[in-house]
């Protein structure tokens, strides 16, 4: 089949500037609807995921499976737990790391207002071990009973402050006392990132309780598998134990709030699909004022599909520019901005897939923004068209 | 055997309850080399039968032979490419394309014939030259003046080379001067280069331009030229294309 060149699509988009802009800025607006909400279904997705060669398992208190925050564990279980023959050693160092997570009222100096509450996780240095996510980016790991606490990479966004409030030697309220920055750490695509970092000690004197929140341990696989920590945890029915591999845990996690997810998604979809009905009533408008320029086509011998493929061209061209837009605004905007939620904050991810997502949306929004109009002008008789 | 033959030649219409009949049961052909000018009253079927014969329309019933070849039968796709190769269409509005050139405007019936580019640069040249716009061939349209348009509308029907020319109104939209200055152009190319040239006019002046000129009225050939102008016509005779100069 022959085809109108294609720059016979391009050089029309230049007939009506206005209504040019306009149809990128809404084709962008779409996309960058649709960008978002995948960015944040992948941030929060990759946030309770763990890679699948992850073999840590979580001693909870028993029946407290759903929420670390909830759970209870005595220091008498934390030392049973470290003695499990499968436990990952290194250097002599047994990868087990008893820890207290609370969420605190926490807010800069600077702050007027009440603090956000935050994820905050007091850890022994066998932490660092145990979570191989954790990289310390600047500073050091705080020291006991020095007041000293570390941030992660998303605690700014988490107490809406800006980074440089989060710098080194700065100072956080926890119920109104002064704790330095002594580190920053990143655990991208985590919810550690959004954590604060003390002293096992500390905390548990902040929270003011004696028992931990839970004790993690990575597993050797060569010593031994899951199925030995299901044993302790059976077994030492005193210790009131339960044992979840870390994968499972942030799994039940990311199932709780999938329903969020699907919400996410369904409004952008139908955001998207008002998108494209808009699109729709200005392409329409525009095409109708070409019936002659079809008709016209036509009697110059170009069989419809040409036709039609070009006017779906230029649409797609149009689409697509302002998905390219849209792209490069979520990339720089949106990527990485974190948004609070029950287990602390994740960042948006805008990465690969999440751009391919998006580009093809905008491609689809040209396909389908153009067909239908398109088709209704192909369905005029030749000689009615020419009479526009 | 004629150039155009049509037999019966009806086109029937249904608007609402009523039956539209702009062609009824007409016959005519039409030779190859002809120059004919079609009148009549609106309404009367002239565009009508110039559409059936470019293949933009079908007829309803009847026979219509162009070369030979019974278009009616022909599908869709296969009478987009006939009518690329055998005809030229004339707008009275021109209908070109606003963001191309008038050299891009020519060339666009030849981006789907299979021709090198080469090619296709030496016909589009030719048929600016041959409609006397070649100096204005990187204007857009809103550049040029009405007449110009309806050259570089010409030198487009021109450029495949087509057997047959048909032209509705194409001097409707132009003045005076304009108009005499298209016809002369159209008497050209049906003298010089032997195009069977077929216009649908409301202007007694091209009828001083035509080899002949059929009447219609309510779909149906009324005569070849009415009494009034019969003699009018008669007289241009010999020196077709000089009543207006």
């Amino acid at each position: 089949m022959r085809l109108l060149p294609f720059d016979y699509a391009t050089r029309n988009l230049g007939r009506s500037p206005g209504r040019l802009v306009l149809a990128v800025l809404g084709s962008a607006l779409v996309v960058l609807l649709v960008i978002a909400s995948a960015a944040f279904v992948r941030g929060m997705g990759s946030s309770l995921s763990l890679p699948e060669e992850n073999s840590n398992v979580i001693f909870l208190g028993a029946g407290s499976e759903e929420s670390v925050e909830r759970s209870e564990v005595s220091t008498r279980a934390a030392e049973v737990v470290a003695t499990l023959p499968s436990v990952r050693t290194r250097l002599g160092e047994r990868y087990v790391s008893p820890e207290v997570h609370i969420a605190l009222a926490i807010r800069t100096e600077e702050s007027q207002v009440e603090g956000r509450l935050t994820p905050v996780r007091g850890v022994r240095p066998t932490a660092y071990l145990v979570h191989s996510q954790v990289h310390i980016v600047g500073g050091r790991t705080p020291t006991p009973g020095a007041d000293e606490l570390m941030v992660g990479g998303l605690v700014g966004g988490q107490l809406g402050v800006d980074a440089s409030r989060l710098a080194l030697g700065k100072t956080l309220l926890i119920d109104g006392r002064p704790w330095s920055i002594v580190g920053h750490f990143r655990a991208p695509h985590t919810v550690m990132d959004a954590e604060i970092w003390m002293a096992l000690t500390d905390l548990q004197v902040v929270g003011q309780r004696d028992d931990l929140s839970c004790v993690v341990v990575t597993l050797d696989p060569a010593l031994g598998d899951f199925t030995d920590a299901e044993v302790l945890a059976a077994q030492r029915l005193d210790l009131e134990l339960t044992a979840m591999r870390e994968v499972d845990y942030y799994g039940a996690l990311a199932r709780f709030y999938a329903p969020i997810r699907a919400m996410v998604l369904v409004t952008a979809s139908l955001i998207a699909l008002g998108g494209i009905l808009g699109g729709l009533n200005t392409m329409v408008a525009a095409f109708a004022a070409r019936v002659r320029e079809v008709g016209t086509l036509q009697v110059l011998g170009y069989p419809r599909r040409a036709i039609i493929l070009s006017f779906v061209q230029e649409s797609v061209i149009v689409a697509a520019t302002g998905a390219l837009i849209a792209g490069v605004v979520g990339k720089l905007l949106l990527d990485g901005i974190a948004v609070r939620f029950s287990m602390g904050a994740f960042g948006l991810v805008v990465d690969a897939p999440v751009l391919a997502i998006g580009i093809a949306a905008g491609i689809i929004l040209g396909i389908v923004g153009a067909l239908p109009p398109t088709l209704r002008c192909m369905k005029l008789p030749v000689g009615q068209a020419l009479r526009g | 055997m004629s150039l155009i033959e049509c037999r019966q030649l009806t086109k029937k219409y249904t608007r609402g309850d009523n039956e539209i009949i702009p062609l009824d049961e007409l016959d005519l052909s039409i030779e190859a080399g002809a120059f004919l000018a079609l009148m009549g009253p609106s309404g009367s079927g002239k565009t009508t039968l110039l559409n059936l014969i470019a293949g933009i329309d079908r007829p309803t019933a009847g026979e219509l032979r162009v070369e030979g070849t019974d278009i009616a039968r022909l599908s869709r796709s296969k009478l987009a490419r006939w009518r690329s190769t055998h005809i030229g269409y004339i707008f009275q509005l021109y209908h070109l394309v606003p963001v191309l050139t008038a050299y891009e405007n020519v060339e666009l019936p030849l981006l789907i014939q299979p021709i090198s580019r080469k090619e296709r640069h030496a016909r589009v040249a030719q048929a600016l030259e041959l409609a006397g716009i070649a100096d204005r061939h990187d204007h857009y349209p809103r550049q040029l003046s009405g007449g110009q348009e309806q050259r570089v509308a010409i030198a487009r029907s021109l450029v495949t080379d087509p057997p047959i020319l048909l032209a509705d109104e194409p001097t409707g939209d132009l003045d005076r001067a304009s108009s005499k200055a298209i016809l002369e152009l159209l008497l050209r190319l049906n003298t010089e280069l032997g195009k069977t040239l077929i216009i649908v006019t409301h202007d007694p002046t091209t009828t001083h331009y035509a080899k002949e000129t059929l009447h219609l009225e309510k779909g149906r050939l009324v005569s070849e030229a009415p009494p009034a102008l019969a003699a009018e016509v008669k007289s241009a005779g010999d020196g077709r294309g000089e009543r207006d100069a």
